[in-house]
């Protein structure tokens, strides 16, 4: 048994010694590569190897038999390797090599070359017989969506046009048993919904009984009396400092309906400033209060709203004056206090 | 509609790309066709001349509406109002975000808003002075409720909006397909007038539990208020984190609030980057991920149709042959 283990066992120290005389032998036979293949072989058989006879013992018991035996084989080895080599070399010295054979003709060699640059020219002409269409084909629809005059979404000639259909374009990719999705390149599982009816309305049953509501009919300031007709659940209480929401308009709810549904002409607020502004200027016309009056642009700037239907008022206001024969005349300074303060009053009004 | 795309020529048939029929595609997009059932979808060999087929009359007022704050209501009103208008409806969004006011800067229109609904009430303007048209697709038209600084009078309560919706219907362009509105955060005076003309609402969630539990309380009032017609779209969800059971799924969502899903909206920074751009995702050349699902829920909008199935987790892709020597 023990014979038997450290028979198993000599290859094991094969490599290293023969390694040594592979390496002598080299420089007389010019012979590299299959050395390497060989070593490497025996390098796996060394590690199977040690690792079987890792598990034994008995490897280390006699030392002298392992030692005639190590002889033996290496002589066997060496005698395969220069069987080897000789081999190698006849078959190296019957084969001609490529590049001289190729050197030997210059006929050949230029053949080479002609190929080669037939090649290039016949892919160069290719090119541009591809090309010459395309410049010929200017002024095309495609120049006029270059040129933003088109919108290429709905033309269909843009690069993207499949893309319209988020379902199905090149990002979305469903797979054949509908069981996953490709979207940007990126790999989900799909899962169906399993919701019903009968779920969602018990759902909304819980709701219904958890969130009992009544919608508020009315906005009133904290404060305020709850007028009678109206059901006190159904008040809603807005605080006097509410950042952006106020129960307090200027305008009678009909006439804000109106302003909504309004389609053409003067917006109502501009019309009725024109107007006011139009009989305040009649009834100091009436006065007569206009003589010896200077034009006084910081009065002039008082009307001034940033709308620009003002300049067209103020352009009035000077056609009145020089209907009266009284032209670069304005009203000054009695008219100014009263117009200043009654301006504030309609500036203010709307954001109280 | 179906009619009209049996009716396109041949040729124009085989200029554009067949896809073959895909039975989820009608799992995903069905429309709701309860009351009488319609042939098989032809629409979808098409790709061209595919459109979303318009259910329900128009106006559809929807309001989008969630409770909790900063869950993605004016992020959702931006985008899937821009994907109704590139399928070509006619759209107004309100924003009825009074006191933090912000849909204009999502849409990049912040600069050109002259006017309020508060001038429109008070007569300082027309209400088509009023509305903003966006330039990129001009059937998208914006209206604010209310400059940052000014107060909302509340005396009408929400009859004002009900006006502006019967004005917005006989205007001289004809009646828009959608009106949506973004509703504030809460459910104070600026909820209950925001919901006041709408016959329908999304309500968007994040799938955490305090999200949820507003949501739960907003359907409620919805609810009592007469709205029936509420689907949900669920914001903000990592797959990943689902995978890993951090968090909820949107199949655990559903079950808590037992609202039909119009949408599911992963989170992905491209979101933030289309606000600071003021360009709505959907509007991205590639589209991302979140803009996809905004356009898909857009769709399904339309149509008055509901997801039938939800993307759960993120399977790992499967690895080429060589990529076992790579790692
Ligand atoms: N899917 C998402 N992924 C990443 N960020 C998001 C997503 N949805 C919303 N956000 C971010 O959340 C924030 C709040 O969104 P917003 O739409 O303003 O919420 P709300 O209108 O409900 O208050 C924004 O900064 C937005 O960029
Ligand atoms: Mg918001």
């Amino acid at each position: 048994m023990a014979s038997f283990w450290t028979l198993q066992l000599h290859p094991i120290s094969i490599p290293h010694r023969v390694s040594t005389n592979a390496f002598e032998l080299r420089p007389q036979l010019g012979f590299n590569k299959s050395y390497r293949i060989w070593n490497a072989k025996n390098k796996y058989k060394d590690f199977f190897l040690k690792a079987a006879g890792n598990s034994s013992t008995s490897g280390e018991d006699n030392p002298i038999k392992d030692e005639k035996f190590l002889i033996k084989s290496k002589r066997n080895v060496m005698l395969v390797l220069q069987n080897q080599v000789s081999r190698l070399q006849e078959t190296i010295i019957s084969l001609p090599p490529i590049i001289l054979s190729i050197k030997s003709s210059p006929y050949s060699k230029l053949a080479l070359g002609f190929c080669i640059a037939a090649s290039v020219l016949i892919v160069a002409v290719r090119a541009y017989v591809a090309r010459k269409p395309r410049y010929q084909r200017q002024g095309s629809v495609a120049d006029l969506v270059r040129r933003g005059q088109l919108n290429s979404d709905r033309r269909g000639i843009s690069k993207t046009p499949m893309y319209d259909d988020p379902f199905n374009n090149p990002l979305v990719k469903i797979s054949k048993n509908n069981s996953s999705v490709e979207m940007c390149g990126k790999v989900y599982r799909l899962a169906p919904v399993t919701l019903t009816r009968e779920e969602q309305n018990i759902h909304q049953k819980r709701r219904s009984r958890a969130y009992q509501w009544k919608r508020p009919t009315i906005f009133l300031k904290e404060g305020d009396p709850v007028p009678a007709d109206v059901d006190p659940d159904t008040v809603r209480w807005i605080p006097a400092n509410h950042p952006f929401a106020t129960t307090i308009s200027d305008i009678t709810e009909d006439l804000a309906q109106n302003n909504v549904y309004q389609k053409h002409g003067v917006p109502f607020r501009i019309q009725a400033e024109h107007e006011a502004l139009q009989k305040k200027l009649e009834a100091l016309q009436g006065d007569q209060k206009f003589n010896n009056l200077v034009i006084d642009p910081g009065t002039a700037r008082n009307f001034e709203r940033p709308f620009k239907s003002n300049i067209k008022l103020d352009d009035q206001q000077v056609e009145h004056n020089s209907a009266n024969g009284q032209t670069g005349l304005r009203p000054e300074s009695q008219p100014k206090s009263h117009e200043s303060s009654s301006n504030s009053t309609s500036e203010e009004k709307p954001t109280q | 509609m179906t009619s009209l795309q049996l009716l396109t020529e041949p040729s124009s048939l085989s200029s554009s790309n067949f896809i073959p029929f895909n039975p989820l595609y009608k799992t995903l997009t069905k429309p709701t066709t309860k009351h009488y059932p319609k042939p098989s979808p032809i629409r979808s060999v098409l790709q061209y001349n595919r459109k979303p087929e318009l259910a329900g009359d128009t106006p559809r007022v929807v309001v989008i509406t969630s409770g909790k704050g900063g869950v993605g209501k004016t992020t959702t009103t931006a985008n899937v109002g821009l994907s109704l208008a590139r399928l070509g409806f006619s759209v107004v969004a309100i924003d009825a975000d009074v006191g933090l006011r912000n849909l204009d800067l999502l849409l990049g229109l912040e600069n050109r808003v002259n006017y309020t609904v508060v001038e429109v009430l008070n007569g300082d303007c027309r209400l088509d002075q009023a509305l903003v048209r966006d330039k990129r697709w001009s059937n998208f038209e914006l209206l604010c409720i209310s400059k940052p600084r000014s107060k909302l009078p509340l005396g009408f309560g929400g009859k004002a909006l009900v006006w502006l919706v019967d004005a917005l219907k006989d205007r001289q362009e004809g009646c828009p397909d959608f009106i949506l509105i973004d509703c504030p955060a809460g459910i104070d005076a600026g909820f209950i007038t925001a919901i006041t003309p709408a016959n329908e609402a999304v309500l968007v969630t994040t799938p955490d539990i305090t999200a949820l539990r507003d949501a739960d309380r907003v359907t409620g009032l919805l609810e009592c208020d007469g709205i029936r017609d509420i689907k949900m779209i669920v914001n903000r969800v990592r797959t990943d984190l689902i995978r890993g059971e951090d968090m909820m799924s949107v199949l655990d969502v559903q079950e808590m609030l037992g609202l039909s899903l119009l949408g599911v909206i992963p989170e992905d920074s491209e979101v933030i980057r289309s606000t600071n751009r003021g360009f709505p995702l959907v509007l991205n050349k590639p589209p991302t991920l979140a803009g996809l699902a905004f356009e898909q829920a857009a769709w399904r909008l339309v149509e008055q149709d509901s997801m039938k199935a939800v993307m759960v987790e993120e399977e790992p892709k499967k690895r080429g042959f060589f990529s076992f020597f790579g790692g």
